[in-house]
């Protein structure tokens, strides 16, 4: 079997310019590798068909951009033309979208193949992906471990090497989350940088697409294609073309970077604390300013987000009620029979818990109880962050409290999903660029990830950290759970 | 009579007459084939997005100043969630916290009769779709979701269902002047809720609000009846219940809809999908700048070129005709014969053949011509009905025309001496009357004149040859 | 405090969300939207805030789209993804009349 998608992007964009390999021989090998690790439940949908004919089609195309021909795998809540977008939820099953999304175009503008659909939560409401209605992808770095979520399939297909590339959403930490529990990167970019046209939303005020790669370099490349305003989506942002790479090789000398206690306290495994506190170190050797700071509201975090994201929800999610499309209960005898019980069918527990409550926050005197005071300390939420940056360039921490945990633990907590995302879901709130990148690995051979925080627009300073760090820390992050020398204790 | 005052308060939707809708670029249009005027997020479709139509805003803004309000510069949306099938995406996009317009007026009634009812807000938001109802399902149509409309909401300041009726005939006046909308109550384009409280004291009683009323009048209907129906309640010492009712055209009663539920069931939120609209200094100047005469300015502008009271009344009826007038405002015409001709004969002529002035040849240059003409006597009062016809239809010029229907105007002075003279001889009786100073006796004579000349003779040349001629004799 | 939600009240957020509950889900919602909003309900403990709103995260003002028909479809694109149609209508239960 080739290994040409274990090549970094700049060398399997020589063999393609030299010929040596066609877009066809990546796409085989991305499906080989699907079919190989079918256990590990990565996608939803495959585009063979679709796939192998596009790779057909740029065999005599000038390859006119480092990503061309590049398998890529997105996430299933980005609808993509004729290709069933299910929201991993019964409600979509069978839904077969008639556009793309935005940044579908955009990706098939620079002539990246796309793979198929990833698993998630359903209607990427979770942090493990196990309310998938197609049941939870495994972490490749121990098949009895969460991958994460809600991209946890996205994370899937590029820690296990399936494709190089996969676009993600992150409305409250679910790009960055997975990323870390799989060992790869993962870029929330500032809200407004990528169109959410075509995104289905969860939570609109803080939904944002993201790339998922295997490293930092390919990240700033996917993120170069996917950016821009878009006439579609009124939130999306004008801003000068830029190269996200362009600090890349820069030295980190002089940075300065804040480390809010909250994220080193003991809310905190105690082994991910340390890699934080390790990482500081190497950055201080490098020249960088390394500071622990209070950063306020931090802790307030997770109830403004269980706010606001379950209040825009339960509006978001009301379109599905049976009557355009989707799932409807072919039984009814009447108008409130269509809309009870197609969503009370069509609809997982997370989802209609969280519609529940988020419906119940916005009725009568709530709205302002509840709604519009969370809008209120999200306000002071950027603010604080406003005064953070004016002293340093970014801030870093954990992504996650732990290491990837087993799959079914929790399960009926309902609270558990957001006390996972507690250091990942203030960026959010705020809306500033956050971004994972492994920086090593628990005892138990998990990987653990760096939360690097930017003020808005400065990803490409976020990605010449990641670089060095990356760098300096030399990883080897390719899973092999097959070969048992992964074990669980 | 009782000794309730009634207290109303209207708010009335008004479909903009925009070209697309008003968060997407789907034509507004009625009457086309069913879901034809649609995109994908006038079906809600997972993923789209709304975008904002800046001449829907433009309209709006112009009502808002047309009724006098204060311009809210910085505005965001707000979301109002209900499940309904017409509500495509489960909320209404609408304006609750930051309305484009407040504190505005409708001034109605005239001099020291007038009253001012004071405007609470004007807002935009979005039509639902159509619904048609069968015994077993109903069918949706999704071309009417999503257009543009502006609610207006007056405060409790009507105190009759004559006011309340004079309120929405200026109200239909001054947005039609404005050019927002159709105003068409029959297609649905306006539509009016009405609520309606009585009350012995100034403490407002409870009030009831009375939905869907197609016709202005029934408005006034409506509004009575919910009166006497609550003041027969009350006269039972049965408590008014606030609640939602609707007014059937066929019984001319008020029918219980529902009863208001508890506190807001709304809930509404500010609109994510949309940040900040900011209307500029500039824009609002333009759009202030641009708009279309209004009601008042007009009859101002009437009544100083001497219209009658009288046709400046039908002329404000008729937009069309107004606007006609309007482009001669700047000329040097006599504008008392422009709207004799406009609203007589012309007018006679569009009813008849169902045109629109704009269907006929009568441009500006060719209106002014038919003024000279008149003026200079070239045709007269009673021969412009001969060509008037082939003048609105045709290219040709008034001479062509008299040439072509063998008109002649009767401007030889010798010729006109001629028939007086003729005339004064067979009338001595008359002559003698008017030596006896009796006037009649004049108007007589010219009677006899134009029947003579067939209507040809210039009345001013007539008069002045036929006085001199009566000296004498 | 009681640490569940009664009956009723588990019915009315159900009845808020249009979303059909049994019996059975009743007892797990009495508990599972209890520690929920027992969490929310900790904005209450926030005391000193601004009163600024933070609606979305982009400051910038927007730009209007012209008043320019485009991107109208043809209903038979969206025909396969409907439930139930009739002719060019979309069908559904008999909307009761108010």
């Amino acid at each position: 079997m080739s290994k040409y998608l274990d090549l970094s992007i700049t060398e399997i964009n020589e063999k393609l310019k030299n010929k040596e390999i066609s877009p066809l021989d990546l796409v085989m090998e991305s499906f080989d590798r699907i079919e190989q690790n079918k256990e590990l439940n990565a996608f939803i949908t495959l585009n063979k068909e679709q796939a192998i004919k596009d790779a057909k089609e740029l065999e005599m195309a000038e390859v006119d951009n480092l990503l061309f021909g590049i398998p890529i795998a997105i996430k299933d809540n980005i609808v993509t033309k004729d290709l069933r977008t299910t929201c991993a939820s019964k409600m979509l099953a069978n839904f077969v979208p008639i556009y793309n999304a935005s940044v579908v175009e955009k990706i098939k503008n620079k002539h990246m193949i796309i793979i198929g659909k990833t698993n998630m939560d359903e209607f990427a409401m979770g942090s493990t992906s196990q309310t998938s209605y197609f049941k939870a992808p495994h972490n490749p770095w121990n098949l009895k471990r969460i991958a994460g979520g809600s991209s946890g399939g996205s994370a899937v297909a590029v820690s296990s090497r399936m494709t190089p590339l996969a676009l993600g959403s992150d409305t409250g930490g679910s790009i960055r989350q997975p990323a870390s529990y799989t060992g790869i990167v993962g870029m929330k970019p500032t809200y407004g940088r990528v169109s959410r046209y075509g995104l289905i939303a969860f939570a609109s005020s803080l939904d944002q697409i993201g790339p998922m790669t295997r490293n930092v370099y390919d990240n700033a490349l996917l993120l170069n294609a996917i950016v821009g305003k878009d006439e579609h989506d009124l939130t999306s942002v004008d801003k000068e073309d830029e190269d996200f790479t362009r600090f890349m090789k820069q030295d980190i000398k002089g940075m300065k970077i804040a480390i809010p206690n909250y994220f080193v306290s003991e809310i905190v495994d105690k082994e991910i604390v340390e890699k934080v506190h390790d990482v500081a170190s190497l950055l201080e050797k490098e020249g960088v300013q390394v500071d622990y700071v209070d950063l306020p509201y931090l802790d307030k975090s997770v109830t403004l987000y269980q706010i606001i994201a379950m209040g825009e929800a339960s509006s978001n999610l009301a379109r599905f009620d049976g009557i355009r499309y989707g799932y409807s209960y072919d039984k009814c005898q009447n108008l409130d029979d269509l809309y009870l019980k197609s969503r009370q069918e069509g609809f997982g527990d997370e989802v209609k818990r969280r519609i529940m409550v988020g419906s119940y926050l916005l009725s009568g005197e709530n709205a302002k109880t509840y709604y519009d005071k969370a809008l209120m300390i999200r306000d002071d939420i950027c603010k604080s962050f406003a005064k953070c940056f004016a002293k340093y360039d970014m801030i870093i921490g954990p992504t996650t409290t732990t290491v990837a945990y087993n799959l079914g633990e929790d399960m009926d907590n309902p609270l558990k999903a957001f006390l996972d995302d507690v250091l990942v879901i203030p960026v959010n709130m705020a809306g500033l660029p956050g971004m994972n990148i492994p920086v090593g690995f628990s005892r138990d051979h998990m990987p653990i990830g760096l939360h690097i925080i930017g003020n808005y627009f400065e990803e490409a300073k976020m990605y010449q950290l990641a670089s060095r760090l990356e760098e300096i820390l030399k990883l080897s992050l390719q899973p092999n759970y097959r070969e048992g020398g992964i074990k669980d204790e | 009579m009782s000794d309730y005052k009634k207290t109303v308060g209207i708010e009335v939707h008004c479909e903009l007459k925009t070209n697309t809708k008003m968060f997407s670029s789907a034509a507004n249009a009625y009457g086309d084939e069913a879901n034809s005027n649609i995109t994908l997020l006038d079906l809600a479709y997972p993923g789209t997005l709304p975008t904002v139509n800046y001449g829907a805003v433009m309209l709006a803004l112009r009502a808002a100043l047309a009724l006098n309000c204060e311009i809210n510069e910085d505005m965001f949306f707000d979301r109002k969630n209900y499940f309904y099938p017409d509500l495509p995406k489960g909320y209404q996009i609408t304006q609750a916290r930051t309305p484009i317009g407040i504190n505005g007026y409708v001034e109605i009634g005239e001099d020291e009769n007038s009253k001012k009812i004071r405007i609470h807000d004007i807002h935009i938001e979005e039509d639902t779709a159509k619904s048609v109802h069968q015994t077993d399902h109903s069918y949706l149509d999704f071309n009417r979701a999503g257009v543009p409309l502006i609610e207006i909401v007056t405060e409790p300041d009507m105190t009759s269902s004559d006011e309340a009726m004079l309120y929405l005939e200026k109200l239909r006046q001054l947005l039609l002047y404005a050019d927002v909308s159709d105003c068409k109550m029959e297609e649905g384009s306006m539509r009016c809720d009405v609520n309606v409280s009585i009350s012995k004291t100034e403490q407002l009683g409870t009030r009831t609000e009375i939905k869907n009323i197609s016709s202005i009048r029934n408005v006034g209907i409506a509004i009575d009846k919910e009166a006497t129906r609550q003041e027969e309640l009350l006269n039972q010492g049965i408590v008014i219940q606030e609640e939602t009712r609707r007014f059937d055209d066929v019984s001319g009663t008020t029918i219980l809809m529902r009863v208001k539920e508890i506190g807001n069931d709304y809930r509404y939120f500010p609109e994510p999908d949309i940040p900040k609209l900011h209307l500029s200094k500039e824009f609002i100047r333009d759009t202030k700048d641009n708009m279309p005469m209004l009601p008042d300015d007009r009859i101002e502008a009437y009544k100083k070129r001497n219209i009658s009271d009288i046709n400046i009344k039908k002329l404000l009826q008729n937009k069309p005709l107004s606007d006609y007038i309007n482009l001669f405002l700047d000329e040097d015409i006599d504008f008392v014969v422009l709207s004799n001709l406009l609203l007589g004969d012309i007018s006679a002529y569009l009813n008849r053949t169902m045109k629109d002035l704009t269907d006929t040849n009568l441009s500006k240059t060719r209106c002014l011509e038919l003024l000279t003409s008149l003026k200079e006597g070239k045709i007269t009062n009673k021969n412009i009905k001969d060509i008037l016809i082939d003048y609105l239809e045709t290219t040709k010029d008034v001479d062509t025309l008299l040439k072509e229907k063998g008109i002649e105007n009767i401007n030889d002075t010798e010729l006109l001496i001629k028939i007086i003279k003729n005339i004064i001889e067979n009338n001595p009786e008359s002559v003698e009357a008017y030596h006896n100073g009796h006037d009649r006796a004049i108007k007589y004579l010219m009677g006899q004149i134009m029947k003579e000349t067939k209507g040809a003779a210039n009345p001013a040349v007539a008069n002045k040859l036929l006085q001199e001629e009566l000296k004498k004799v | 405090m009681t640490d569940k939600l009664s009956r009723e009240e588990v019915l009315h957020v159900a009845h808020l969300a249009r979303i059909n509950i049994n019996d059975a889900e009743i007892e797990k919602y009495r508990v599972q939207l209890k520690e929920l909003l027992d969490e929310v309900d900790k904005i209450k403990d926030v005391t000193n805030y601004d009163k600024d709103m933070m609606i979305t995260p982009v400051k910038e003002e927007i730009k209007m789209r012209p008043d320019v028909e485009k991107d109208t479809i043809s209903f038979s694109l969206v025909r396969d993804n409907i439930p139930h149609t009739s002719g060019n209508l979309i069908e559904v239960p008999v909307m009761i009349h108010e």
